[in-house]
């Protein structure tokens, strides 16, 4: 009988991050996805790395976490991102009287953002809108957003973290309050085999409440829908957004020589199978010219839809919905010990979500072994397949 | 619309069995991709079908598979494309089959060179970019010399490298000039450069436009100069 201090279950940013967290504090871990790695959420982002400033006029506390981690990113994982910084462009009256409000809760963040002449971001985009009337900077970049997950699930795995892709964690067997074994099946060959383990972190992401009902509990998440487009070529190098308060659209990311158009957001009850609706393909190109010049007339490359894993319930269409991390103690919540959910979060604040879950999951262990993923370049991506 | 696909299911593990062909209908809206048939059969009617994927728009490099024998990255093959008859979707060729449309990648990651930075810190703070090659398996599915020499139990190719890593070889020895002889080394191997026989396939199947047989071409040059 194969015994584990840890199972995970989910193999997406949020699972790796986890994984890798763990192995480094001494604890042995196993981590279940049905799928291939990252083929839920986490590959389908559009590829911002967040300074922060998108959220710094709603959420303070998200904004600072996501300057800080970009910061972290930068040192331990710099051939994963592109950082050719952002402009924010006010192309309206409502960005224009917006704009020092800005600037302002970015600087109460740590965000060093810095407003430049027009001409100057310009020079720096020529195919900026027309239309613009104010720009400030801001340190924003571009995610590899597979390669980054990879180069986790590379470090955990050279810590000797078990990554099991194509098996579907069947059951969670829960026996004095308390949870004991993890079964998984085996896409492969059908093969269930049941794994004992001190505990169990459910990074299930959108699919978190069927996770968190193997053992027969509820955990709140609203998965949301976001569409995305990419067109050939860059039409820019830096990350353009829109200055005005978080909303459809209003993001267009340079990712190798694509551009891509982000996002929007509903409300979806299957996370599983979504496809991008046509009028969302046509708001989002029509809202992207708005940024940069010309940008539906580019080659048309791919739409596609991504669930976002939202904590919380809500009968809104999802875009109030906090983006924030919330750690679930099932221990404490519902009576059943060594069961923990992670949930909420973005792409930038991967290790940050593994470093919150790692810290409970540890304490709860009796490990008294600090988060150390933050202090080591990570392993290259390659190395996960490299590996015989 | 609907379509109906040939797809190669089963292989390699065991209780797999052998592999053979099963047909699926798909119904699915105008612009949906091959990615997107995958996506609703596994989701309907074989929810054990295994294929690789992430991004869904062609930067990862996970979902190459071939159709009608020639590869392509399944989430940016339009379905539409495929109306008229009944495509056969196959996994990629020169991989170690795991089952159904899913090869393990290792083979490819191993035949590159180690150390080789995907994005390279620029002196400049803009205009820095991802390499061009997503690491997706379709030259070194297409290349007639790989296809020749591979053992599909292993996955194990021999005596030539593959077009990838020599791709690779190329744009490393350029990004990094500190490199060049090292990479020189390996290019030079009996297994390098001189093991492709110049189909060309690689480049025309290669959906990224990194053209491998043109870095073969360009190193085979610079060894002639020197």
């Amino acid at each position: 009988m194969d015994y584990f201090d840890v199972a995970i279950i989910g193999g997406g940013g949020t699972g790796a991050a986890t994984a890798y967290d763990l192995a480094l504090r001494g604890l042995s871990v196993i981590l279940f996805e049905r799928g291939e790695l990252t083929s839920g959420t986490t590959g389908r982002h559009h590829g911002q790395l967040h300074s922060g400033a998108r959220y710094a006029l709603g959420d303070h506390r998200i904004a600072r976490e996501c300057m800080a981690e970009t910061l972290i990113l930068r040192r331990i994982a710099a051939d994963a991102l592109e950082f050719n910084q952002g402009l924010f462009l006010a192309v309206d009256d409502e960005g224009e009287s917006l704009t020092d409000e800005f600037v302002e809760a970015c600087r109460a963040a740590d965000i060093p953002a810095t407003e430049v002449p027009v001409a100057r971001a310009r020079e720096w985009e020529p195919r900026i809108s027309g239309a613009t009337r104010r720009a400030v900077l801001v340190p924003d970049g571009t995610i590899d957003a597979y390669r980054l997950a990879m180069r986790f699930f590379a470090s955990a795995a050279s810590r000797g973290a078990v990554i099991r892709n194509y098996t579907q964690a069947s059951g969670i067997e829960v026996t004095g309050g308390a949870v004991r074994a993890v079964a998984a099946r085996s896409l492969r060959d059908g093969t269930e085999t049941r794994y004992e383990c001190g505990a169990v972190v459910n990074a299930g992401g959108p699919w978190a409440d069927r996770v968190a009902a193997l053992a027969g509990l509820e955990v709140p998440v609203t998965p949301a829908a976001g569409t995305m487009v990419a067109v050939e070529g860059r039409v820019a190098n830096m990350v353009i957004s829109r200055l005005r308060r978080p909303s459809d659209g209003d993001i267009v990311v340079p990712q190798r020589r694509l551009s891509i158009v982000g996002s929007t957001q509903r409300k979806v009850e299957d996370p599983d199978g979504l496809r991008p609706l046509p009028e969302e393909i046509e708001l989002l190109l029509a809202s992207a010219d708005e940024l940069v010049t010309g940008f539906s007339a580019q080659p048309f490359r791919a739409a596609w839809a991504a669930a976002r894993p939202l904590a919380g319930r809500s009968s809104e269409e999802g875009r109030e919905i906090s983006r924030d991390i919330a750690i679930v103690d099932h221990g404490k919540s519902d009576g059943v010990r060594g069961f923990f959910s992670v949930l909420g979060g973005k792409a930038t604040t991967l290790r940050r979500m593994g470093e919150l879950v790692s810290d409970q999951v540890a304490a709860f262990l009796g490990k008294a072994e600090p988060c150390r993923t933050a202090k080591f370049d990570l392993a290259p991506y390659a190395d996960y397949w490299r590996l015989p | 619309m609907t379509q109906r696909l040939r797809i190669q299911l089963g292989g390699q593990a065991p209780a797999a069995g052998s592999a053979h062909f099963e047909d699926f209908e798909v119904n699915l809206p105008s612009g949906a991709t091959l990615l997107d048939a995958l996506e609703y059969i596994r989701t309907g009617v074989a929810p054990d079908l295994m294929y690789r994927h992430s991004c869904h728009h062609g930067s990862c490099g996970t979902c190459a598979v071939r159709v009608d024998g020639k590869e392509v990255l399944a989430c940016l093959t339009a379905l539409d494309s495929l109306a008229g008859g009944i495509p056969v979707i196959e996994p990629l060729r020169a991989l170690k089959l795991e089952k159904d449309l899913a090869v393990d990648p290792g083979a490819l990651f191993r035949s590159l060179p180690k150390n080789t930075s995907h994005l390279r810190e620029s002196e400049v703070e803009h205009y820095i970019r991802f390499e061009d090659c997503i690491e997706c398996g379709s030259c070194v599915s297409a290349c007639p010399v790989t296809a020749r020499s591979w053992d599909a139990s292993t996955g194990k190719v021999e005596g030539f490298l593959g077009p990838a890593a020599l791709a690779a070889v190329h744009r490393e020895s350029l990004n990094s000039p500190e490199r060049a002889e090292e990479m020189r080394t390996v290019a030079e191997r009996p297994d390098g450069v001189a093991a492709c026989e110049k189909h060309f396939d690689c480049s025309r199947v290669c959906p990224r436009m990194v053209y491998p047989g043109k870095h073969i071409e360009m190193l085979r040059r610079e060894f002639a100069r020197t």
